[in-house]
């Protein structure tokens, strides 16, 4: 029980989440029978928001979630600092049981470990940007010196500078997304829940955003849940994507996982329509020389272009581009396949 | 009693057109009548005069089998309205014809006055009253109309069966009014007599207690042994004691009313006579607050007073407000009202503290707790419900007159918008703000003091704005018990007859009241 660190940072066991004032009795009947969100919802008038869900993010990992509107994730996500109360299971935050937390525990926790980005933002309307974004360092008694000192860091980070003394009201929805973000961000926290983050923004402030992200969650080793609707942003930012539907959690895996593999039409239909161009390599659309040789005849090796199998699809073409000859795939100098504009274009089809 | 004469203008429900078909199915006999007058309603060409005198004539029994409730009533109240008339004419002459025997000249004259006009009553209301009703009848049955094409299962036709229900409401009804309106009714001392004689056994007229019991006064129908007189009296040792006595033999019983009074007295009574020292020390407390306020208000010099109010009033409200306030200022004073305005001022002042800073706390229990609302809000409710002049009573029963109970009257009446807005405000302050704060480590007071109260705020300073004003309408009705300010001068001037003297201080009241009202709101305007 206690020694759960090799597991993972963030855990759920098992968790439920069901909505109603007849939740408890809803939980035994689907346990025992296996019900849908709709039956449950037709005999209980009960909502199930999250349905038994496990998953493991590892220390400085980016999970990322997604699904459609009302599948689970927001609920999911509120699990993690216990704004939402689970019907079953267990939260497990370095090993620790959330659950099991008092009230002062329980709100050190947040204090310290955890920052979250609200899909709604929910800033506090009568403080000035800069006292939002300060928020966490005066609930915890920090001094207005370094309060102020740390909130102008952070506004500067989502380029905000000059809105620091502005009411939330006088901002964009977007530079309202991005005072979240900083708020987030200015506590500092091992663990950052982001419902959604960049939902409102354009997509040139949406790049810089996500890259600034990228380097900090790199530098700093943070630990990342990220929900967002955009599968590009998905495959951007995450280390692995877990796809969600009626509260479920249908598959989890690697970006490339996800979009080669998709486990059903669910996810098949979700990931529809991607550029595959970032997410297929070579080691997986090559097939070996020999099999290449004896369909085509042998190729003169000198004048083939060379790429290694950690490249992707989009190397692969500008090497092709302009060739008679297929692409030689070669690990420390030996020869370990052969890509031909055919698997290429299979490739970026999706069908490796 | 039947629609036929309009038929003959309509035609026949076999020439309905598909247009008309509606109308006809829906008023059953005489359609073609009512098919024409539906269908120049639609068109808007019914002309203003247009009455349906059968209806006119036939009165709430074509109400009745037209099932039209509505119209029904109407009518029916006509004629009973009429008929009411019609038995006091009958009351009236007999009265006049008794007063004859009597020899009371005074009396014929007036009796037969009241004859002659109870008759023109009458057949004015009978004849003004159906013409109205023929008036309203086909466009009353025209919405009819409207809400049955809508559902079918709403009634529509000519029932004769309806005439049962409309001759049972009548029944019911008019036989006791008209009754009633034929007699003088007996005097409520004639009643307790007659009630005592029953007791003794003695008989008594049918008639007579019929009337006692059903066209008086409500019979008294409890009748409750006295209670024992209790007084609290020194001992010896200056120590008060209880003492009862038993009442008289031979009082005749009380009611419910003179029974409870004495029970509420007697607990007043007691408390007074036990607990005196709390009541004491809350007047004594009041007192000192009162006279610390009065010392800033009226102690002050009028004209650094006059200064200071323009200088808040300025910074506050601004320019315009100010120079309203200016004026007000110059009434007050030109006309001899200062020291009694800043008076009146220093009671508000004072009353309003103790509301705020009763109130503000009460108010963010009931805005956060499920308990607390279901515990206050009916509280608050009946306080409010409650005239103002009803609570100078408890605060005279406990502290005697004067200038505490009068704050204490005040701050029952102006607490309630105090509790209410904190509460409103502090159950609006959106649950997401909340969440955020939490999900960040808010403990509850960081809770309450970071987010919940500084988005409250403006519901908050309404609550405050009201209580200022309720407490001012308020000492100025407490001067009854001796509160004096402006008050006292107008309760003063409305003993005496001096409209003049009430209605300038009544308007130097109201500048007072619009000076705190403007200056208050505007600044909560200005900063958010
Ligand atoms: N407080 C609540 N009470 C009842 N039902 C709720 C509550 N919160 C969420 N739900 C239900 O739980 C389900 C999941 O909601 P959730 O907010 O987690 O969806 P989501 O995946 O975040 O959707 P979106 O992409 O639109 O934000 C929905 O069916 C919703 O109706
Ligand atoms: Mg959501």
């Amino acid at each position: 029980m206690n020694d759960n660190r090799e597991e993972g940072v963030v855990v759920t066991r098992n968790v439920w989440k069901i909505f109603g004032s007849r939740a408890d009795e809803a939980m035994e009947a689907v346990r025992r029978d296996n019900l849908s969100k709709a039956e449950v919802l037709e005999q209980f008038g009960a909502v199930v928001g999250v349905k038994d869900v496990s998953i493991s993010v590892g220390e400085g990992e980016i999970f990322c979630i997604m699904g459609l509107s009302g599948s689970g994730k927001s609920t999911l996500v509120r699990h993690i600092n216990r704004l939402i109360e689970p019907t079953g299971g267990d939260i497990l935050i370095n090993g620790a049981n959330v659950g099991q937390l008092n009230a002062e525990e329980l709100r050190a926790m947040r204090a310290d470990k955890i920052g979250m980005v609200f899909q709604n933002m929910a800033l506090l309307p009568h403080r000035t940007v800069r006292d939002n974004v300060a928020l966490s360092l005066e609930l915890r008694n920090v001094d207005a010196y370094t309060r102020a000192q740390v909130a102008d860091r952070v506004i500067e980070l989502v380029s905000l500078q000059g809105y620091g003394d502005r009411l939330p009201s006088e901002l964009s929805g977007g530079m309202q997304q991005r005072v979240g973000l900083a708020r987030a961000m200015a506590a500092d926290p091992d663990i950052l829940l982001m419902d959604e983050p960049f939902s409102a923004l354009d997509p040139l402030i949406r790049r810089v955003l996500q890259d600034e992200f990228l380097d900090l969650s790199k530098s700093m080793n943070k630990t990342t849940l990220f929900i967002t609707h955009d599968l590009d942003e998905a495959i951007r930012m995450g280390n692995r994507i877990a796809i969600m539907k009626d509260g479920e959690i249908v598959q989890v895996g690697t970006p490339e996982d996800i979009v080669t593999k998709p486990a059903d039409d669910y996810v098949a239909d979700f990931v529809a329509g991607i550029s595959k161009l970032k997410l297929l390599y070579a080691h997986t659309v090559m097939e070996p020389l020999e099999a290449y040789e004896q369909r085509k005849g042998p190729i003169p090796q000198a004048e083939a272009p060379v790429a290694e199998p950690d490249d992707d699809l989009d190397k692969l073409i500008a090497l092709s581009v302009n060739q008679d000859h297929p692409v030689l795939i070669k690990s420390d100098g030996n020869v370990v396949g052969v890509v031909s504009k055919d698997a290429i274009l299979h490739g970026v089809q999706g069908e490796a | 009693m039947t629609d036929t004469t309009p038929d003959q203008m309509g035609g026949a429900p076999a020439a309905a057109t598909d247009e008309t078909k509606p109308f006809v199915e829906f008023a059953d006999k005489s359609g073609g009548y009512f098919a024409e007058t539906f269908l120049s309603i639609q068109k808007a060409k019914l002309p203003a005069t247009h009455v349906n005198w059968m209806a006119a004539i036939a009165g709430f029994p074509w109400a009745a089998l037209r099932a039209n409730k509505m119209l029904f009533w109407i009518g029916f109240l006509i004629d009973l309205v009429a008929a009411v008339y019609l038995m006091q004419v009958w009351k009236f002459s007999r009265a006049a014809e008794q007063a004859v025997i009597d020899n009371k000249d005074f009396l014929v004259e007036r009796f037969e006055n009241w004859t002659t006009s109870s008759l023109w009553a009458a057949v004015i209301i009978f004849i003004l009253g159906r013409v109205i009703f023929g008036w309203l009848a086909d466009r009353l049955y025209f919405r009819q109309y409207n809400t049955w094409r809508v559902d079918h299962s709403k009634p529509s036709g000519w029932d004769m069966k309806r005439l049962v229900w409309a001759t049972l409401i009548v029944a019911m009804i008019a036989p006791l009014m008209l009754y009633r309106a034929s007699q003088f009714p007996p005097e409520e001392r004639t009643c307790i007599k007659q009630a005592r004689s029953i007791a003794a056994g003695e008989e008594v007229a049918f008639k007579d207690q019929f009337d006692c019991m059903i066209i008086g006064e409500f019979p008294t129908i409890v009748w409750l042994e006295r209670r024992d007189t209790v007084t609290y009296p020194r001992d010896d040792n200056g120590d008060r004691f209880v003492r009862r006595e038993a009442p008289r033999e031979g009082l005749p019983p009380v009611n419910l009313n003179s029974y409870t009074a004495q029970l509420i007295d007697d607990g007043i009574g007691y408390l007074t006579a036990f607990y005196g020292f709390f009541f004491d020390g809350i007047t004594t407390f009041l007192r000192s607050m009162l006279s610390a306020i009065t010392a800033v208000f009226v102690g002050t010099p009028w004209i650094i007073a006059m200064g200071a109010i323009m200088a808040i009033s300025y910074t506050m409200a601004g320019a315009r407000i100010t120079i309203f306030v200016a004026a007000s200022l110059c009434y007050l004073a030109l006309f001899g009202f200062w020291q009694t305005a800043m008076d009146t001022m220093s009671l508000v002042v004072a009353a309003s503290i103790i509301c705020i800073v009763f109130g503000l706390p009460l108010g963010i229990w009931v805005g956060k707790s499920k308990r607390g609302q279901a515990i206050i809000t009916p509280i608050l409710d009946i306080m409010q419900t409650i005239p103002s002049f009803v609570y100078l009573l408890p605060a005279v029963a406990f502290f005697s007159i004067g200038k505490p109970p009068g704050i204490l009257a005040t701050v029952i009446f102006a607490m309630p918008p105090m509790v209410r807005l904190t509460a409103l405000g502090i159950r609006h302050v959106p649950e997401n703000t909340k969440e955020a704060a939490l999900a960040f480590g808010a403990n509850p007071r960081q809770l309450l003091m970071k987010v919940e109260l500084p988005q409250a705020l403006p519901s908050i300073m309404a609550g405050v704005n009201q209580v200022v004003m309720m407490a001012l309408s308020m000492v100025v009705v407490a001067a009854l018990i001796g509160a004096g300010g402006m008050g006292f001068i107008v309760t003063e001037a409305l003993a005496n007859t001096r409209t003049g003297a009430g209605i300038l201080a009544g308007i130097g009241i109201a500048l007072l009241a619009m000076m705190i009202d403007r200056v208050v709101q505007k600044a909560n305007t200005v900063k958010h």
